[in-house]
């Protein structure tokens, strides 16, 4: 019964830390111009990020030890200084970015500009941080995600072609735009499969306490966890392809079409629905991110760290996410167009890939860290796909961004 | 036992389990006629820098000078003899609030982080 909580708690986390900005913009943007065609780009990453996040809890609950502590042990310091500043500068895109989606969930509320709310929104996150503890930011924070649950009710509520959405489920060529579906592809494999996501897991696992005990719990997390996240960006893309589609909305290039989305559904609560999933989801992605950079640094250098201490404990740590807060908001407050910003982090995101899914390959079957718990077959030849598709996506995103990007 | 493998990099903790850092540097004693001998590790920027050439070094050297003093000029050691345990974590029979090597984290918590109110 323990467990069956453990495990309910934990899908509706990881929803939490699936869905955000990225997500939600990318699926919207390519339900929009393609209709169905690419829900199997959002199928492909949540299979991709379903191996790697089981992978990070594994390692992290039979080493005690997180991924980036292990590349950093394994690899040694000149080897980590890549991924660290990688990682760093693509988080730290994704937090604006965040930061961008909850200011612009304000602006709809409101009528004020979004670039009045991004200080607010980051001294709230920055508050949550200093006095919360990792429970309440987990759960607290995740269990209100559980309002973007509306896209599926909608999805469902709009009656489409379920034939139609599972052949959308399966590759195929694109019969207009095709650089730029290419790129809309190459964002939502960056927005699904987010290294922020699996490194913050790992660290989630150590503030939790994880043991050899909870490797089935991890399973039943990562799978159930991620497919639900999934689902609901299938959700998004399912209604943005009906309703923006419909009123001939092809092109989603400002925030202020998007509540459209559920209005013809929901009525005004449409617009209420938009506007809070939009501001929790991108919140509560915020503050993983921001702990998240702070988490790579500490561990990377070897300091104190951990979200239940008193920053008086970790000043290193506790520094380090307030830091990151504050120079986020910045491109925000100069007026930088977070949907923009979104797109342009999402494929930052895909073409970053092989510098955090390559150390996978070595930690998961390296016997000092998790001994009997090696990766099988499947789990290999799934780190083995993620690389390459990583390396792919590395080459394609500059190319793709130029011809392809808005 | 391999040195590059099995020590470098790994987290340090002293004896009350507090992280103090990675093993950033290793230090070893040429002695005629016999094989070289680790005599301690080292921790800190300073020693990270070197890793990545000498120049960054230097700079960091001068860097850590100016900031805290000539006392900081030089990357903290630990003596071999002090090491306790050696898994995947490294244990060294030390007090770290005994040592400098937190001088920069005590400053932090006395000059920014325990100003803001709630920490």
């Amino acid at each position: 019964m323990k467990k069956l909580l453990e495990i309910s708690l934990g899908v509706v986390t990881s929803v939490g830390g699936f869905l955000e900005v990225g997500s939600m913009a990318t699926a919207a943007q390519a339900g929009a111009l393609f209709g169905f065609q690419l829900i199997w780009a959002v199928v492909l990453g949540t299979i991709c990020i379903i191996f790697l996040v089981e992978m990070a809890g594994r390692f992290a609950a039979v080493s005690h030890h997180t991924i980036a502590d292990g590349i950093r042990e394994r690899f040694g310091f000149n080897a980590f200084i890549l991924p660290l500043l990688a990682t760093l500068l693509v988080n730290f895109l994704v937090l604006s970015a965040e930061i961008g989606g909850v200011a612009i969930a304000a602006e709809l509320a409101t009528g004020i500009s979004f670039q009045w709310w991004a200080l607010p929104v980051a001294f709230l996150a920055w508050l949550l941080l200093w006095k919360g503890t990792f429970g309440l930011i987990e759960k607290g924070v995740s269990m209100l995600g559980l309002v973007t649950l509306c896209f599926v009710v909608g999805a469902v509520m709009l009656r489409p072609e379920w034939k139609e959405v599972a052949v959308g489920a399966v590759p195929s060529l694109p019969h207009h735009d095709t650089a730029k579906y290419w790129f809309m592809a190459v964002s939502i494999l960056g927005a699904s499969i987010s290294p922020y996501l699996f490194m913050f897991y790992s660290s989630g696992a150590i503030e939790d306490q994880w043991d050899k005990s909870y490797l089935g719990t991890n399973r039943a997390i990562a799978g159930l966890g991620m497919s639900f996240g999934g689902t609901i960006s299938v959700g998004v893309l399912i209604v943005a392809a009906l309703v923006l589609g419909a009123h001939g909305v092809a092109e989603v290039d400002d925030y202020n079409q998007l509540p459209l989305m559920l209005i013809p559904i929901f009525g005004f609560w449409g617009f209420v629905l938009f506007v809070a999933s939009l501001a929790i989801a991108c919140f509560g992605a915020a503050l993983e991110v921001a702990l998240q950079q702070a988490y790579l640094v500490a561990q990377g250098f070897g300091w104190n760290w951990g979200e239940d201490l008193k920053p008086r404990d970790d000043p290193g740590f506790s520094l380090a996410y307030t830091l990151t807060l504050f120079l986020a908001a910045i491109p925000i407050v100069l007026g930088l167009d977070p949907l923009k910003l979104t797109i342009f982090s999402m494929a930052l995101t895909a073409a970053s890939l092989p510098l955090t899914v390559v150390p996978f390959l070595f930690l998961l079957n390296d016997e000092r860290y998790v001994g009997e718990h090696r990766n099988g077959l499947i789990s290999n030849a799934a780190v083995i796909f993620v690389t390459a598709l990583g390396f792919v996506l590395a080459v394609v995103t500059v190319p793709l961004q130029i011809f392809g990007g808005t | 036992m391999q040195l590059l493998r099995d020590i470098l990099d790994k987290q340090v903790v002293d004896r009350e389990q507090v992280k103090i850092g990675k093993v950033d540097g290793l230090v070893a004693e040429l002695r005629r006629g016999k094989p070289p001998k680790v005599v301690a590790i080292e921790l800190g920027s300073i020693s990270l820098a070197r890793r990545l050439g000498v120049v960054p070094g230097r700079w960091t050297a001068r860097l850590a000078a100016r900031l805290s003093g000539k006392r900081q000029a030089r990357p903290h050691r630990i003596g071999w003899n002090k090491v306790r345990d050696i898994g995947v974590d490294i244990e060294f029979d030390i007090d770290v609030r005994r040592t400098r090597i937190f001088s920069w984290q005590d400053w932090l918590r006395e000059h920014v982080v325990g100003r803001i109110p709630g920490a």
